[in-house]
């Protein structure tokens, strides 16, 4: 769902049936207020295209707003405005696609940044796996029936737990855009946005990928959820899936920063060793037809 | 997709369009002359110019000393550093500083408009540098802007080639930066001069290769 912002009429009309030709579903309206209703009822969308003049606001504000919900919204400026009429300086950090209407082509080219950012998800501040589409096409596999197996992951990070004495332990599968997680031990979590949570780059190593100290890391310290969360430390060895794909991992997290030596990492890898396993055998069982569950 | 970039006196092989290379390299040690090397392409092509730290009349000079053939009509230096530069060959194109990404990103995208507008399809682009923009953003922002900008040369066909000082940046960091890019090529200063290593691109020859600073 693309949601339009636009209070002209005809400017928002002739956007949305841009958009529509080229396959999307849109949702048009007139303000900032309107954009903000619209977001609470449908919840997020893949994508916000918005004017940069709008009656009760600016589209800037709105695109700061619309991240601050759902991280990985991309966001389109599409606006009579030229650059100089607008105060990027005040939203330096928001970052969005800019298509002035009055440029030639102009609805080819909304439709095309709208395809390409929707497409390669280029707006997100991670990186992403290089066979992105490929991997979560495996987590599909896998995700279907997450609460069967919750009982035998639960017994895993509670063994986890007091093998490596960490306040918490956790299997989560990494989808598009958060993390959810099959079971958690010593925390109440059920998902994270994939922005939030660390395992969105410890599926990009192969190994165990280990952070001593959150709050000394450049890719976390700002990271408010971790802070509230009382996280420092963590280690997480990836699911890996019989073809070779990352779909979540094994982790743990602590509120002190602590070392994590070799030995660790090879016991860390056997816990997701071992929940791959299980997440596999129960794939087979539902694929063969032979879970009644 | 067009024929990819080729860069003239530089131990590379051609790069494919659609990629940005992350080019890393201490700060007197050729990394920069290399950056702005690999924007020096044949008549015809478009070059983009970020500047965080240096002012617009001193990149277009060394544009010029490295190869690039400066005009306004195919020549733009995004310019975060604010000093009125009337004399510049190339179009100068203010942005309020290097906090504002957003500003960054949305004359990139104008001046790539057009370019385009005067038939100029193949655009090359410079970021001078990503050390400075992550000495006023947080890496998240910075990771944002770069991923956006990365897929804007990619969505075009174009060539990007960020600069970054290690030395000034966490591990993390870097490796958080260098994941975004197609590859990286590294620059060192080696025993008969600078040298590059070419990292993550395909068919680049292995191993250190010496190169000149200057094309002269």
């Amino acid at each position: 769902m693309i949601l339009c912002t636009d209070p002209d009429t005809d400017e928002l009309s002739a956007a949305r049936d841009a958009l529509e030709a080229g396959g999307f579903r849109t949702h048009g309206v007139d303000s900032a207020g309107a954009a903000r209703e619209a977001l609470e009822e449908v919840g997020p969308v893949d994508c916000l295209v918005t004017e940069y003049d709008l009656p009760d606001g600016s589209g800037l504000e709105l695109v700061r707003e619309t991240r601050a919900a759902s991280p990985d919204t991309a966001c389109v400026l599409y606006t009579d405005a030229g650059i100089g009429e607008m105060d990027t300086e005040a939203f330096g950090e928001v970052i969005a696609e800019y298509v002035r209407k009055d440029d030639p082509g102009s609805a080819d080219r909304l439709v095309e940044i709208v395809e390409h950012s929707l497409a390669f998800r280029s707006q997100t501040a991670y990186p992403l796996p290089d066979d992105e589409d490929a991997r979560l096409a495996t987590l599909s596999r896998y995700a279907t029936d997450p609460a069967a197996l919750s009982a035998s992951l639960d017994r895993l990070t509670e063994l986890a737990a007091a093998q490596f004495d960490v306040d918490s332990a956790a299997v989560g599968l990494v989808d598009s855009h958060e993390e959810r997680f099959l079971s958690c031990h010593g925390a109440d979590v059920d998902s994270l946005d994939r922005e939030d949570t660390i395992c969105t780059y410890a599926i990009l190593e192969e190994g165990v990928t280990v952070v001593e100290d959150a709050t000394a890391d450049p890719r976390f310290s700002d990271n408010e959820t971790l802070a509230a969360a009382e996280i420092r430390f963590y280690a997480g060895a990836p699911l890996t899936a019989p073809d070779g794909r990352a779909i979540g991992t094994f982790c743990l997290q602590d509120g002190e920063s602590r070392e994590f030596d070799g030995r660790d990492r090879e016991l860390l890898s056997l816990f997701a060793g071992q929940t791959m396993e299980q997440l596999e055998l129960r794939r087979r069982l539902r694929e063969t037809g032979g879970d009644d569950g | 997709m067009g024929d990819a970039y080729a860069f003239d006196r530089l131990p590379l092989d051609d790069i494919r369009p659609g990629t940005t290379v992350l080019v890393t390299g201490p700060r007197h040690e050729g990394a920069r002359e290399l950056g702005l090397r690999l924007l020096a392409g044949p008549a015809g092509e478009g070059a983009i110019v970020v500047t965080t730290n240096r002012r617009a009349e001193r990149v277009a000079a060394d544009c010029e000393r490295l190869g690039i053939q400066v005009s306004d009509d195919r020549t733009a230096i995004l310019d975060c550093v604010g000093q009125e530069d009337d004399d510049v060959l190339a179009q100068v194109l203010p942005v309020s500083g290097p906090a504002d990404l957003t500003g960054i990103g949305m004359r990139f995208s104008d001046v790539y408009v057009d370019f385009d507008g005067d038939g100029i399809e193949r655009v090359r682009t410079g970021l001078f540098s990503l050390s400075t923009l992550l000495s006023f953003g947080d890496l998240r922002t910075v990771s944002r802007f770069v991923h956006t900008l990365v897929g804007r040369i990619d969505s075009v066909g174009g060539l990007g080639a960020f600069l970054l000082d290690p030395a000034s940046h966490d591990e993390q960091a870097i490796r958080t930066l260098s994941q975004f890019c197609g590859g990286r090529i590294e620059v060192r200063d080696g025993d008969g001069g600078s040298e590059l290593r070419a990292r993550g691109l395909p068919g680049q020859p292995d191993g250190w290769r010496p190169f000149d600073r200057s094309p002269r």
